[in-house]
């Protein structure tokens, strides 16, 4: 694993703990989505720092450099991240519509209550 | 019977005050309740202004959430039946009454209004839609359906409850089956319908197949793991 591809993953790193931390300043992140993504920081620092790991891992599951064995962690992390995302996205979904529909069912009471009064 | 027919509506400013004058006139008896799914045209203030009893949803949330409102206000208006009813025109109002007699008649759950009870399909490629949903729900549940996609549909209180608990339950084929497949009776009674009076339809070539292959992966897959 080249030097290269060790410093970029730290500086990865880096940048992304950069634009966590604006976001939790801004107060744009739940403490559950920073949990997600210092998890996240801490893979790229930790196989980016210690080599060894990636190597010993890639060997043992049989990649044939440990650079693949980094792609595939990386994608792995993103796929169980849109997944979990698809589900939170379709809760939203059902507590807007409810949301929407105690709007509409209220407006017809309140209608019909100041239909009666006049 | 306490009836309530709720009709959907997304910009309809074209024909909704014709479909509803005429549900007036011809089925008096029956209540009824306009949903406007946040339509971006004149169908809210057409309906403001004509007096009908409006559903106004402040945002479009599609036709599944927008028919579940009307669900949820026949169930906590204590309405013993509720039928689907398109606002374009398509349906006749004669044949609600139709379809509640059918109800009583069978104490069925569900009755449909359906094109090809008597009559036979034509072979255009809609049709070959039809067909290959009502195959599916025969094989699947063992109910056949002649014309599962009719939009006009009769649901008793039971159905109502079922409808306005469940999220994401629309009134689709999909419903139909999982709900014929939980035990639901399913009837049909022969109607006619018209062409759609104004408006654009919905279902493009690609939305078509899209509506298709989500109607078959839910009544397939989805539906057998839903609660």
């Amino acid at each position: 694993m080249n030097i290269t591809l060790r410093v970029f993953l730290v500086v990865s790193a880096v940048a992304v703990l950069y634009f966590v931390v604006r976001k939790i300043k801004k107060s744009k992140f739940e403490a559950s989505d920073s949990i997600f993504w210092l998890f996240f920081i801490a893979v790229l620092v930790v196989l980016g720092a210690f080599p060894q790991v990636s190597y010993g891992l890639a060997n043992i599951l049989g990649f044939e450099s440990p650079s693949n064995f980094i792609f595939l962690c990386v994608i792995a992390i993103l796929l169980i991240r849109v997944f979990s995302l698809t589900a939170k996205v379709s809760l939203l979904r059902t507590k807007l519509d409810s949301l929407v529909q105690e709007v509409a069912l209220d407006r017809n009471e309140r209608a019909k209550n100041n239909g009666d009064a006049s | 019977m306490k009836l309530l027919v709720i009709i959907p509506a997304y910009n309809e400013q074209d024909c909704i005050v014709q479909t509803v004058e005429e549900l007036r006139q011809t089925a008096p008896q029956y209540d009824y309740v306009v949903v406007n799914d946040g339509s971006k045209d004149a169908t809210k203030s057409l309906c403001i202004e004509h007096g009908f009893n409006l559903l106004d949803l402040p945002v479009n949330i599609g036709l599944t959430g927008g028919f579940q409102a009307g669900m949820k206000y026949a169930l906590r208006n204590g309405y013993d039946a509720a039928v689907q009813f398109d606002a374009d025109g398509q349906h006749m109002p004669a044949y609600i009454e139709k379809l509640a007699e059918e109800m009583q008649r069978t104490n069925a759950d569900i009755v449909i209004g359906s094109r090809f009870v008597t009559e036979k399909k034509s072979a255009s490629m809609r049709m070959v839609g039809s067909r290959l949903i009502s195959a599916i729900i025969k094989i699947t549940t063992g109910t056949s359906i002649c014309d599962p996609t009719s939009g006009m549909r009769l649901y008793n209180r039971a159905m109502i409850e079922r409808f306005s608990s469940k999220s994401d339950f629309g009134p689709e084929p999909d419903s139909i089956a999982y709900l014929a497949r939980k035990g639901a009776v399913v009837r049909e009674v022969q109607v006619s319908m018209r062409e759609r009076q104004a408006g654009e339809s919905y279902l493009t070539f690609t939305r078509s197949i899209e509506y298709m292959m989500r109607t078959c992966i839910s009544i397939l897959f989805v539906q057998w793991f839903r609660s």
